[in-house]
């Protein structure tokens, strides 16, 4: 059994007095991320460095506490909802960039740092972070490089593990060990290629060594509306049918047009259908030959009209509409569940249909802003909590919406993990042999099985002796999953 | 030495049982053009992965194309251009999608196409116990447990037999153009510098090589930015690239892996490439002893690695040792080590 106790005077020791919290206050906070799960902790521990993570990783492993790392708490599937008598790891006091080196197009940077902080930090470089979630203001890097984030840009640029080089990480018993390198190639298994999107399973990462993409000399936004949400999705697929792959390609209907306009004031068209942003990127001859094939792709498919950004502020505007749609929601209705599955592009328009059809069954209210381009689809379901009966309409709903995508062979995550929200899906898309490798991976990293208790693996996954939620700190915590965690 | 020849999945799953219950030892093999990658390993047997080269599905609107991973890449290249597409391994024709995943080897486009590993977004893979498992899925984008798929990459066919995989494919260029240079101290940086998009700069000892990549008027454009620095010697459409390859010339080849401001100081005196702005260098060799263990303490040095991928001389030490966490793995994946022992890094 935990000793929370002698854990938390052992922190104090380590790390001060003001970097543990225990107070009901701190522990009612850090109990849940920006997801539907509510969870609960023991103590909230703030590190300054490697060596104070580490510190409190030994300190875990020795008084018997799970640890879950936390970075801004963003997060949006329960990766970060602490269960039990958690350890909560925060590292948002860990923001310094500590090294830029554009010579070897590389960055060293601190896992608290917020993502755009650091594109902002590599702009005068000619640089930037190509990975941009909608929550970039916020996110951390450290938070990025667990949920292999995306963003708008990610369908020309890649996610976020094409563009980490390497990882310090600290392991469950308190080791530091450097997974990839400052060379393109390493030694070895390429282990940051698992500890990228493993959700803070594995250890908890404490320098990230991040690759510089060059920032394009020209770039040209274009805002594209429909009458009809299909001409739009079809749209995408000629595009990249075309031999286009745009910087981005994000798509908006009707109602998340309608509560972004109201908030952001970026002309967009409220009587459209569905409208697309259109970004694309290089050097001038480049930027005008994307656009030329973008124009008469949208031509073919009815498009409305066709506004291209003429400077830097009115980009900034159509960006703004777009990255703040999740915010303007709360006109719609005070809570939002939020999904976050890919299907092949040609699919779009058939799984959508599919989506409107289901929130409509459930009465809910949906409205979609997605990364078109990429097939990642964001059902936006928008509701009053405090409505009886509304919630286990939303899980309803969102239970079909996922099985809908998984029909159409996509997958359960694009860019926002499994965490809590949907490890129980994970046997929908996944053998148990499938399931038996991850645990393999997960047990080699921490055999106790303390890093993040059941997350991402469902109950039952195992690797020989290594078992989830068996025989393991996760069992101890599993007992305590109340039921109905989920709200 | 048996030869194992699966012609399908559940024959490579048969034949890994197989070998464990008898505890034959396997090499697997692709097209045998990345096979010199890798320590000297005993075993009993080779297990072919060339009869299982079918195309599962190709979508060219998908930028996405699933094959069984004994396709020739020669075979695959051939499919996607005609979907105006292309997997940017820039392996040679006959190597195996397989082989040029396991050797993680590196496209001379590197700086532009990006790391082999990132294009692979889904893989099955018969695993050293013989469990067949799939990780990834066939969407550009998932978070979905822990990217085995990616794991496998480079990983020299000791954790399991990549049988199929879905790759994420570009659009094939509107226009290729190569610029030579002559060779001078700080020009190659100087012209990734005037242009940071190309798809690479390859510095030789015998001239300077600028790839240029895309569609007609930003070649055009990016050439002249090139030109401002240095004027081109030659200017040669399409082809191969890169042209020049005095590596080529040597019996051993080592691939030097270093941070790219570094990579000046650890190539060799001549036959070498260096891909300026991404730490890859292939370096011609006569003889193992000498002047491979000095390229490889040079690359050590600067926190880099110098396998051969030609000829003899193994991987070399690593720079650490194997962590626990790497020999886990391996005991996880392969636990009667039957795959190839001793071929990975640190005897894995």
């Amino acid at each position: 059994m935990a000793d929370v106790e002698a854990a938390r005077r052992a922190l104090i020791e380590a790390l001060g007095p003001d970097e543990v919290l225990s107070d009901p206050l701190a522990l009612t906070l850090y109990a849940r991320d920006a997801s539907l799960v509510e969870g609960a902790c023991a103590l909230v521990v703030f590190p300054r460095s490697v060596a104070d993570i580490a510190a409190c990783l030994r300190i875990a492993a020795e008084h018997g506490l799970p640890v879950v790392p936390r970075g801004s708490g963003t997060g949006l599937a329960g990766g970060a909802t602490p269960i039990g008598d958690a350890l909560v790891v925060v590292t948002s006091k860990m923001t310094r960039i500590l090294e830029v080196r554009p010579q070897d197009r590389l960055a060293w940077v601190e896992p608290g740092l917020p993502n755009l902080d650091l594109a902002n930090a590599l702009r005068p470089h000619g640089f930037t972070f190509a990975p941009d979630p909608s929550s970039q203001q916020t996110s951390s890097i450290g938070g990025n490089v667990s949920t292999n984030a995306g963003g708008p840009h990610c369908l020309a640029y890649g996610v976020t593990s094409n563009h980490v080089l390497a990882l310090d990480v600290v392991l469950p018993d308190g080791s530091v060990e450097r997974l990839g390198s400052e060379s393109p190639e390493t030694a070895g298994y390429d282990l940051r290629a698992v500890l990228v999107g493993s959700e803070g399973t594995l250890g908890i990462v404490g320098g990230v060594c991040v690759r510089l993409t060059p920032l394009p000399s020209d770039v040209r936004t274009m805002l594209l509306d429909f009458d009809a949400v299909a001409d739009c999705a079809a749209t995408v697929s000629h595009v990249i049918a075309s031999g286009v792959v745009p910087a981005a390609m994000e798509m908006m209907d009707h109602g998340i047009v309608v509560a972004a306009e109201r908030f952001a004031h970026a002309g967009y068209p409220t009587d459209a259908a569905a409208i697309l942003i259109v970004e694309v990127d290089g050097t001038p001859g480049a930027v005008e030959a994307q656009s030329r094939v973008v124009e008469t792709a949208a031509r073919t498919n009815r498009v409305r009209t066709i506004r291209i950004a003429a400077d830097e502020a009115e980009r900034a505007l159509i960006w703004k509409g777009r990255k703040s749609a999740f915010g303007a929601v709360a006109q719609i209705a005070p809570h939002y569940h939020l999904h976050d599955c890919v299907v092949p592009r040609s699919k779009l328009v058939e799984v959508l249909d599919g989506v409107y059809e289901i929130a409509a069954r459930h009465d809910l209210v949906v409205t979609n802003v997605f990364h078109a381009g990429d097939g990642n689809l964001h059902p936006l379901l928008s509701f009053d909590r405090s409505v009886p009966g509304t919630l286990e309409r939303v899980l309803r709903a969102s239970d079909e919406i996922v099985r809908l995508c998984v029909d159409a062979g996509g997958a359960l995550s694009g860019e926002h993990g499994i965490g809590l929200e949907k490890r129980d899906f994970m046997p929908l898309v996944f053998t148990a042999e499938d399931l038996s490798a991850q645990a393999c991976v997960r047990s080699a990293f921490d055999p106790d099985g303390r890093m993040n208790p059941l997350k991402v693996l469902p109950d039952g996954a195992r690797c020989g002796d290594f078992a989830m939620a068996r025989g393991s700190v996760a069992a101890e915590a599993s007992a305590e999953l109340p039921e109905g965690a989920w709200i | 030495m048996d030869l194992i020849h699966p012609q399908s999945k559940a024959e490579v799953v048969d034949a890994v049982r197989r070998a464990n219950a008898d505890r034959r030892r396997l090499l697997v093999v692709g097209g045998r053009r990345h096979l010199d990658k890798g320590n000297p390993a005993e075993f009993d047997a080779e297990l072919w992965t060339t009869q299982l080269d079918r195309l599962i599905a190709y979508e060219p609107a998908e930028m996405i194309v699933v094959a069984e991973a004994g396709m020739r890449t020669g075979e695959l290249g051939r499919i996607l251009a005609a979907g105006g597409q292309e997997w940017p391994a820039d392996a040679p024709e006959d190597a195996t999608i397989g082989g040029a995943l396991a050797a993680g080897a590196s496209s001379a486009r590197r700086l532009k196409v990006g790391a082999l590993r990132d294009t692979v977004l889904e893989a099955e893979v018969v695993t050293g116990d013989g469990r067949f498992i799939r990780s990834g899925a066939r969407t550009v984008k998932n978070v979905t447990g822990y990217d085995l798929h990616k794991l496998v990459v480079g990983s020299l066919g000791t954790l399991g037999v990549i049988v199929q995989v879905a790759l994420k494919v570009r659009p094939l260029p509107e226009t290729r153009r190569t610029l030579r240079f002559a060779s001078a101290p700080g020009i190659a940086e100087a012209i990734l510098a005037a242009v940071p998009a190309a798809a690479a700069v390859i510095s030789t000892p015998d001239g300077i090589e600028l790839r240029l990549e895309g569609w007609s008027a930003e070649v055009d454009e990016q050439a002249l930015l090139a030109s401002a620095i240095a004027a081109p010697i030659d200017a040669i459409v399409g082809a191969r690239f890169p042209g020049l390859r005095p590596w080529d010339e040597r019996p051993v080849v080592a691939e030097v892996a270093v941070p790219p401001s570094r990579i000046a100081e650890v190539v060799p005196a001549d036959a070498w490439g260096a891909l300026t702005g991404v730490g890859i260098a292939w370096c011609g060799l006569d003889s193992l002893d000498g002047e491979l263990t000095a390229l490889r303490e040079r690359a050590h040095a600067v926190g880099g690695i110098a396998p051969v991928i030609r000829g003899p001389g193994g991987l070399g030490d690593p720079p650490v040792p194997a962590s626990e966490v790497q020999r886990r793995l391996k005991t996880a994946f392969d636990p009667n080590a039957v795959l190839a022992p001793g071929r990975g890094w640190g005897g894995a």
